[in-house]
C-alpha cells in the first residue's frame, strides 16, 4: 500500500509540475517525474511471482525505451526553440519539422 | 522483513520524494536537474530494493547517464546556464485540485485490485530475456518502431530548422 501511495503520489505532482511549469526544460522533467512513479508501481507490483516479474521488468524496459525516446524528441523541440529564442512551453506551436 | 530493509525502503522513497519536490519548486535550471538525478537515483534504487537489479542499472545509465546528461546539454545551449530560472506560477488551486484528485482516484482504483508486494529475486536476465523475446516480443517489436520514429521526429525537428 506504501508503494500505491507513493506512485501515485510521484504521478499526481508531474502532473502538477505538467500544468504548472511554463519552461519546456521543467515540463520535460516533470513528465519524467509521472513515468518514473508509473513504472515503480509496474515493478513494485510484478515483484511477487517469478513469471510476473520477468514480464514486469520487460514492461518496465520497454518504459525506459519509451522515456528515452520522449526526451530526445522534446530535447529536439527545445533545441528548435532555443534557435527562436524562445523556451516556454507555448511557444512549442511555433515549430515547424 | 527486517527493520533494516524497512528503513531502506523508507530512506529511498525519502530521496525520490525530496527530487521530485526539487523538480516542482526549484526555480534555478542546474538545480532543478540535480533534483532529477536525485529522483531518478531514488527510483533506480527502488527497482534495486524491488529485486530489479537489471532495471535499476538500466535506469542509471539510460535515464542519469542519458537522458540527464542531454537536458544538461540543451540547459547550456541556452546560453545563460548560470542565470536560467524556470519560469513558475504561483500557487494554482486549480491545477492542485486536477493533481490530487487523480492521485486519490488513482489510489482508490487500484488499492482494492492489487495484491501485496515484496522483494523478490525472481526476475533475472534469463527471465526476462525469454519474456521480452517470447510473450513480450509485440510490444518489444512496437518499442522499437517507438524509438525510431523517435529518433526521425527528432532528426526531422532539428534538421528542418536548418533549411530555413
Amino acid at each position: 500500500m506504501n508503494t500505491l501511495v507513493l506512485s501515485c503520489a510521484l504521478v499526481a505532482a508531474g502532473l502538477y509540475g505538467v500544468l504548472t511549469r511554463r519552461d519546456l526544460v521543467a515540463v520535460l522533467a516533470s513528465i519524467e517525474v509521472m513515468l518514473g512513479g508509473a513504472s515503480l508501481l509496474l515493478v513494485a507490483y510484478a515483484a511477487p511471482g517469478v513469471a510476473t516479474a520477468a514480464a514486469g521488468q520487460g514492461y518496465a524496459l520497454l518504459v525506459l525505451a519509451v522515456g528515452a525516446a520522449e526526451a530526445a524528441v522534446g530535447i529536439a523541440l527545445l533545441v528548435s526553440l532555443i534557435r527562436r529564442g524562445r523556451t516556454r512551453s507555448e511557444d512549442i506551436t511555433e515549430v515547424r519539422g | 522483513m527486517s527493520v533494516s530493509v524497512t528503513l531502506l525502503w523508507w530512506g529511498l522513497a525519502a530521496l525520490t520524494v525530496a527530487g521530485a519536490v526539487a523538480v516542482l519548486l526549484v526555480r534555478e535550471m542546474m538545480r532543478l536537474m540535480l533534483g532529477l538525478g536525485v529522483f531518478l537515483v531514488g527510483i533506480a534504487g527502488m527497482y534495486a530494493w524491488y529485486g530489479f537489479g537489471l532495471l535499476g542499472v538500466a535506469e542509471v545509465f539510460v535515464y542519469v547517464g542519458g537522458v540527464l546528461v542531454l537536458f544538461l546539454l540543451a540547459i547550456t545551449a541556452m546560453g545563460r546556464d548560470s542565470e536560467s530560472r524556470a519560469i513558475v506560477r504561483r500557487f494554482d488551486i486549480g491545477a492542485a485540485t486536477v493533481s490530487v484528485g487523480l492521485g486519490a482516484v488513482l489510489v482508490l482504483a487500484l488499492g482494492g485490485m492489487l495484491p501485496g508486494t515484496s522483494p523478490v529475486a525472481g526476475a533475472t536476465v534469463e527471465r526476462t530475456a525469454d519474456a521480452l523475446l517470447g510473450t513480450l516480443l509485440p510490444q518489444f517489436e512496437i518499442a522499437g518502431v517507438v524509438l525510431l520514429v523517435g529518433l526521425v521526429a527528432a532528426l526531422a525537428i532539428v534538421g528542418g530548422g536548418e533549411e530555413k
